[in-house]
């Protein structure tokens, strides 16, 4: 996608306000060139991508233009308006691309051969996400430079250590879910022509789906009665005919229906699942959650907030208490649906599978948390936790995790089998001044050189002058050299007494030492002959970075010599251990295939 | 603003100031070496300990070389300090390079300390002999009571109930900056007097201490010999008794004076007399009051500005009188109320708010005090609030210009006074001007032009 | 000016815990050199009683480390008020541990200089410090406007012997703790050769490491590096080790090594591959090792 060339038609535009010339535009990989229809009217374009700075352009809209805007190197810019938006963002990726590829590649075009022919199998989205990275970080960029435009590494390469990077930035972008609409479903009126008595309802797949969520006993019936008992129509008739009966307010004669159908009475009685979840909820609520305090605060002792419903009055009639519904449930449950968004991915449409979906999305809901037990539990260590009597508690400590410790000997004791062996070189300094005394004699002398102290009491002058001053004299030394060499304050760092130039190469040097190395190691144990040749080129780059390590070791002055040593020695050491282990390695190698010097070839 | 007339300086501070001779004289002394040294700045002690097995001079760059870029000036203020007491001994050679070597004398006394882990300054009472000691708490007690005693003499003799050894002059002497007395009348305490009596034991005995100390050559007591005294009385142990015997005549006398302040208490055995150092003693050289010389505190303040004082202390209450109004008096217990009448009765006996919250929180009742804070917050604001009310107008020493021969001359000279901050009101239309009085000079200078 | 109060804040009291090195292997080998065991005393017994000159807060513990036990020596807090009796106090205590030392040790003599307990001492040193901020009145407490004294612990080693890699670990533990504690450890070394637990104590701790070149000038040392109080360091500078040793000792033989393996669930330290973790017992998985053509391949974790 990104070599190959993209042909679009488009028109070419000095400003916005210009109505523009319809023409050609061809995309290639390192320029664009634009060809008028008539080429009497304007003269054609053909500009390098590495002279565009940048890119913008319009937002996707019914009524915009599909425009793109290149920004030229030199101020100015080519805008070009595109049929429609798909040829404009073909465009847009393919420039996009082009451009960070060109300035990479610096002002050498022929370079980017190599990244070409890897980027191929690699999606659009991937690129985009890693020119921005290169982009975003200098150093990056430049170690991307260096090595994977040097042919030292692969791209892929480059990239296989840096997954982190890249993932970070996918996770980021994550498709936003279209929740429920906020509008009530008692906002579905039924629509009435006025000259007979039928009434109609409109549902769609969205309120329907909207109803199972917002009333789990409809979803239950639904489940229950569709297809076996009715057809999916009659059971959404049953349905809009309770929810009639319930906008008109005739408590009387929804009992009365009810009494007769009991698949409609249903849909009148008061859901019993929202009951139930309700009381969960209720006994989730904070229980020092002193909600008689507020009491007064709020309208709830009024009925229905005070708002009257369609105007209607309800008469009060215990007898049809369960027929009717306050205005306040439907609307609680109303919002916690809409706040709880769309938890299922079906597609909209089959009613049945729709159903289905959410049933089970429900019941992973209430096992995932519901078990009282649990909640229950939590409860009461909130309530010991909230209502404490700080004097009755004992101190609490930060929670420790305790380390695990399988056999706690083995872990402090000193085994001394072990011990007593050679221990590396921190004896070799005493073996020098081995003693050849027996402990008792040891004790001995000790003891007595003890009791030397308590009879002739300390030596007076306890130190002579002349060694004191000495030592006053070193110690001070001592600091001041440091504090010539480590500045004069210890956060200050050495790198800053240094010329910039050298700064700069060192820290470059740092780095890229520390990527090749990191592949190098990484590429151990060698078991492909692909390794192989990637250790063989890692170490040709290491062995060009050793002298120009040694030439800035001497371009410095010789104030400062002494410090780039000291911060160069390490790099050489890590360098030197990398050979080496390349020698040792490839020693063995061809001691094991002695008649292929090459190991595996 | 009332100005703290009473600085409570430290020993040391009196030390530097003695003339050089009398200085190497005291060095003589091994306690003052000591003392000395504990009243160093940090740096300065650490200059000392390395210097001290070094007998030739070091330059005060070599010194330099270990200090920070921070602690430049905390190095200067050492190096300072260590010259003015002649620990230092500065000679200045011919580059003008400065070089430091220590004091020989005090340089053998702290050598021989370090080796021999330092001695008391005189053998205490050998227990062979059988007297009755009196305990570390008694001692307290005995000391506290001495110096209350002190202190209610001090303000009015009426009040005294026991007379004490100092001579009215000597009474007269430290009576003077604290109370004033007008022709017969009874006298008054002055705005340092009240101060002083919200200030801590401790400050006030160094108060005491230093007027006594400034008065010895009227009493043919030398400077020099009173002051190594008192330091070395501080490193008595407290507790133990000495001979009295082991002291000179003058040194007698002035563990008499003493005794009355309560540094000591003197006990007659069969046929030898002896003395006591109490806790005040020992921590006279001392210039921090650490945890230890500290009293329990005994007053507790509610919200409701209601002040509960656990003593029955007569000076207790007469403290608290200074600012408060006292509502009972039980054995034990003094119940008081602070009220807007009677800290402006304070305020104008020159008392400051900061010093009435410091004296609470310093007493406050153990109870109390490990609360934050120990004074309620409402409390503390209220008095700083009343304070600020009395002092709602500010003087501000200011002079008049006026009758400028042009309004050009009057805009130039309020412009130039402008400039220098210095206008405090300007009349245009008669060309009046008020300038302070700091720029009156430049005003001049300006208006001549 | 209302501050007619004397000074309040007492910046400079320092807390000592003096740690010896009382290894008799080490010293009568020191005997022949430079430096006897009784020199050694009077500089430190000097040294003390300059801590406890130069402010009457002061306080100094010694330990003594052994090669088989450690105990304390002295305590000035505890010793009473007699300061002339200080030495005759800590060389008396200081024989009945020695006597203790001798006692505990097995009759086989230890081949060349053994090392001492000194993960032993700086426990006991943390320990005490631990006992002292949670019981007394001088625990710090920065954040407080009591006047409360800020009153900190540094620890100071004198330290001759050896390391000891099997105390690796201890060791460890107890400076990480003393860094939480932020509790500095000073140390001076009178051996031969550097200390690499020390090396890191310090350097973790923020203390001061040094070897002094001359020990005859041991108190000169004493007295110009470690006398100085933690809130004279703020303004000092004092000297810095060149470089630190932080090579550490494997788990399993106690060796000391530069590259080795780590245990990826407890952070345990090996010198070589093994099947399981034998401190918390993680299984590992293969390592790769099992390429067709190589023979001894290892994948090593450089640590540094």
């Amino acid at each position: 996608m990104v070599d190959g060339k993209v042909i679009k038609r488009a028109k070419y535009k000095s400003s916005v306000k210009d109505s523009g010339t319809p023409g050609i535009l061809e995309m290639m990989e390192d320029r664009f060139i634009f060809t008028p229809h008539n080429p009497k009217s304007s003269p054609s374009l053909n500009v390098l991508f590495r002279l565009i700075k940048g890119h913008k352009f319009t937002k996707e809209g019914s009524h915009k233009q599909a425009l793109l805007n290149l920004t030229h190197d030199q101020g100015g810019s080519y805008i070009f308006e595109f049929e429609n938006f798909s040829d404009r963002d073909v465009c847009r990726e393919f420039v996009g691309r082009a451009t960070s590829t060109a300035t990479e590649a610096g002002k050498d075009g022929s370079e980017r051969s190599s990244v070409a022919a890897q980027d191929e199998q690699l999606s659009t989205k991937e690129m985009e996400r890693r020119i921005k990275l290169l982009q975003e970080d200098s150093e990056l960029q430049k170690l991307h430079k260096q090595f994977v435009l040097g042919g030292v590494l692969t791209e892929a390469e480059f990239w296989a250590t840096r997954k982190k990077l890249l993932d970070g930035d996918i996770s980021r972008v994550t498709r936003q879910r279209a929740g429920f609409k906020s509008a009530m479903l008692a906002d579905v009126k039924p629509s009435a022509d006025g000259r007979s008595n039928r009434v109609t309802f409109n549902l769609t797949p969205e309120i329907i789906h909207q109803i199972f969520a917002e009333k789990p006993a409809v979803h239950r019936a639904f489940l229950k009665f569709v297809p076996n008992k009715m057809t999916e129509k009659d059971f959404w008739t049953k349905y809009c005919r309770a929810e009639y009966l319930h906008s008109t307010k005739n408590a009387v004669a929804a009992a009365a229906e009810a009494a007769e159908d009991e698949e409609l009475a249903v849909f009148l009685k008061h859901d019993d699942v929202w009951a139930t979840e309700a009381r969960h909820k209720i006994r989730r609520v904070d229980p020092t959650l002193d909600m008689e305090a507020d009491e007064g605060d709020d309208y709830i002792h009024l009925p229905d907030h005070g708002m009257s419903r369609d105007g209607s009055n309800d008469a009060i009639d215990s007898q049809y208490e369960e027929y009717r519904r306050s205005l306040s449930q439907v609307l609680n449950r109303h919002g916690a649906v809409v706040l709880e968004g769309r938890s299922i991915d079906v597609e909209l449409g089959d009613t049945r599978s729709v159903a289905e979906a959410l049933a089970r999305s429900k019941q992973v809901e209430l096992a995932n948390g519901a078990s009282d037990g649990i909640v229950n539990q939590e409860r009461l260590e909130r309530i010991s936790q909230l209502a404490e009597i700080e004097d009755l508690q004992a101190p609490r400590d930060p929670p420790l995790a305790p380390l695990f410790i399988k056999d706690p000997r083995e872990y402090f004791d000193s085994q001394q089998a072990n011990a007593i062996k050679t221990l590396g070189d921190t004896l070799a300094g005493t073996r020098q001044i081995k003693c050849s005394l027996s402990t008792s004699e040891a004790y001995g002398s000790l003891r007595e050189r003890i009791s030397e102290v308590k009879i002739s009491g300390l030596s007076d002058p306890i130190v002579k002058p002349e060694v004191a001053f000495k030592v006053f004299n070193g110690l001070t030394q001592n600091i001041s050299s440091t504090k010539y060499h480590f500045g004069k304050n210890p956060q200050e760092s050495v790198l800053d007494g240094l010329p910039s130039i050298t700064k700069e190469q060192l820290l470059h040097h740092w780095t890229s030492i520390e990527e090749l190395l990191k592949h190098f190691w990484s590429s151990y144990p060698i078991t492909t002959s692909y390794l192989y040749v990637k250790v063989h080129r890692l170490k040709d780059a290491m062995s060009q970075i050793y002298p120009k390590l040694q030439e800035i070791k001497e371009s410095v002055n010789s104030d400062s010599r002494h410090q780039v040593s000291l911060l160069v020695q390490p790099m050489l050491q890590a360098l030197d251990a990398a050979f080496a282990h390349y020698d040792a390695d490839l020693q063995k190698r061809s001691a094991k295939t002695g008649d292929r010097p090459n190991g595996i070839v | 603003m009332p100005q703290v007339k009473i600085i409570a300086k430290n020993f040391m501070d009196m030390v530097a100031s003695l003339p050089a001779l009398k200085l190497d004289k005291l060095y003589d002394n091994a306690f003052i070496c000591e003392a000395i040294l504990r009243s160093l700045p940090p740096l300065a002690k650490k200059y000392v300990l390395q210097m001290l097995y070094i007998d030739v001079p070091i330059s005060a760059k070599l010194l330099q070389e270990w200090v920070l870029a921070d602690g430049v000036s905390k190095h200067n203020v050492a190096v300072d300090r260590l010259v003015q007491l002649r620990v230092f001994i500065e000679t200045v050679d011919r580059k003008k390079e400065s070089t430091y070597r220590l004091n020989p004398k005090f340089q053998i006394n702290l050598q021989k300390h370090i080796v021999h882990g330092g001695v008391l300054p005189r053998e205490p009472m050998p227990s062979t002999i059988t007297v009755r000691l009196p305990s570390l708490e008694d001692l307290e007690a005995y000391a506290a009571e001495q110096w209350e005693c002190f202190l209610l003499h001090l303000i009015s003799s009426a009040q005294a109930e026991r007379t004490t050894n100092f001579s009215s002059s000597m009474m007269k002497i430290f009576q003077r900056g604290l109370l004033s007395q007008r022709d017969k009348e009874a006298p008054k305490l002055t705005e340092s007097g009240f101060q002083f009596l919200l200030m801590d034991t401790n400050a006030q005995l160094w108060y005491i201490i230093r007027e006594y100390i400034t008065n010895s050559e009227e009493r043919g007591v030398d400077t020099a010999d009173l002051i190594s005294f008192l330091l070395e009385l501080s490193f008595h142990v407290t507790g133990e008794a000495y001979n009295m015997n082991t002291l000179t005549d003058i040194q007698r006398n002035v563990i008499k004076d003493l005794a009355d302040l309560g540094l000591v208490k003197l006990q007659q055995g069969r046929k030898e007399s002896w003395f006591i150092p109490t806790k005040l003693a020992t921590n006279l050289s001392i210039s921090l009051s650490d945890l230890s010389s500290r009293k329990q505190g005994f007053v507790v303040v509610e919200t409701n500005f209601r002040v509960y004082a656990y003593s029955s202390s007569k000076l207790h209450c007469e403290i608290l009188r200074l600012f408060s109004r006292v509502e009972y008096q039980l054995p034990n217990l003094i119940v008081a109320a602070i009220t807007k009448e009677s800290l402006y009765n304070a305020f104008e006996n020159g008392i400051m708010a900061e010093q009435i919250i410091s004296f609470l929180q310093q007493n406050a009742h153990p109870r109390v005090a490990e609360r934050i804070p120990s004074v309620p917050e409402n409390v503390t604001d209220q008095i700083r609030l009343w304070e600020s009310d009395t002092n709602r107008v500010e003087m501000t020493p200011a002079h008049l210009f006026d009758e400028f021969p042009s309004r050009d001359v009057f805009e130039a000279a309020c412009d130039f006074a402008r400039e220098y901050g210095g206008v405090l009101w300007e009349d245009s239309k008669k060309m009046r001007l008020v300038v302070k009085a700091e720029i009156l000079g430049q005003m001049r200078e300006f208006l001549r032009r | 000016m209302t501050s007619v109060t004397p000074k309040l804040s007492t910046d400079d009291v320092s807390l000592l815990m003096v740690l010896l090195d009382t290894n008799p292997f080490f010293w009568s080998a020191a005997n022949a050199t430079s430096l006897s065991f009784s020199k050694f005393l009077s500089h430190v017994v000097a040294f003390l009683n300059s801590v406890l000159l130069i402010n009457q807060l002061n306080q100094v513990v010694v330990i003594a480390t052994g090669i088989n036990t450690c105990d304390y020596v002295y305590d000035s807090a505890a010793a009473g008020a007699v300061p002339n009796q200080r030495a005759e106090i800590l060389l008396q205590k200081l024989v009945e541990f020695v006597v203790k030392d001798e006692q505990l040790g097995k009759e086989d003599s230890v081949n060349g200089i053994g090392s001492s307990l000194l993960s032993g001492s700086l426990s006991m040193a943390l320990c005490y410090i631990q006992r002292v901020f949670r019981s007394g009145p001088l625990h710090p407490q920065p954040r407080s406007n009591l006047m409360k004294l800020l009153v900190w612990w540094q620890i100071l080693c004198l330290h001759g012997s050896p390391d000891g890699p099997e105390q690796y670990v201890a060791i460890m533990n107890a400076i990480f703790s003393a860094q939480r504690s932020m509790v500095p450890i000073d140390s001076c070394l009178l051996g031969a050769q550097h200390s690499a637990f020390l090396q890191q104590a310090s350097y973790i701790t923020g203390g001061v490491y040094l070897k002094p070149q001359q020990l005859d000038g041991l108190f000169q040392y004493l007295s110009t590096v470690f006398a100085s109080d933690l809130y004279s360091r703020n303004f000092l500078q004092l000297p810095k080790p060149v470089g630190v040793d932080f090579r550490a000792s494997c788990f399993c033989h106690k060796n000391t090594i530069d590259m080795g393996y780590i245990c990826s669930v407890c952070l345990s330290i090996f010198c070589k591959h093994h099947k399981n973790c034998s401190t918390c017992g993680s299984v590992f998985g293969q390592a790769q090792s099992n390429a067709p053509s190589t023979s001894n391949q290892k994948r090593e974790t450089p640590e540094t």
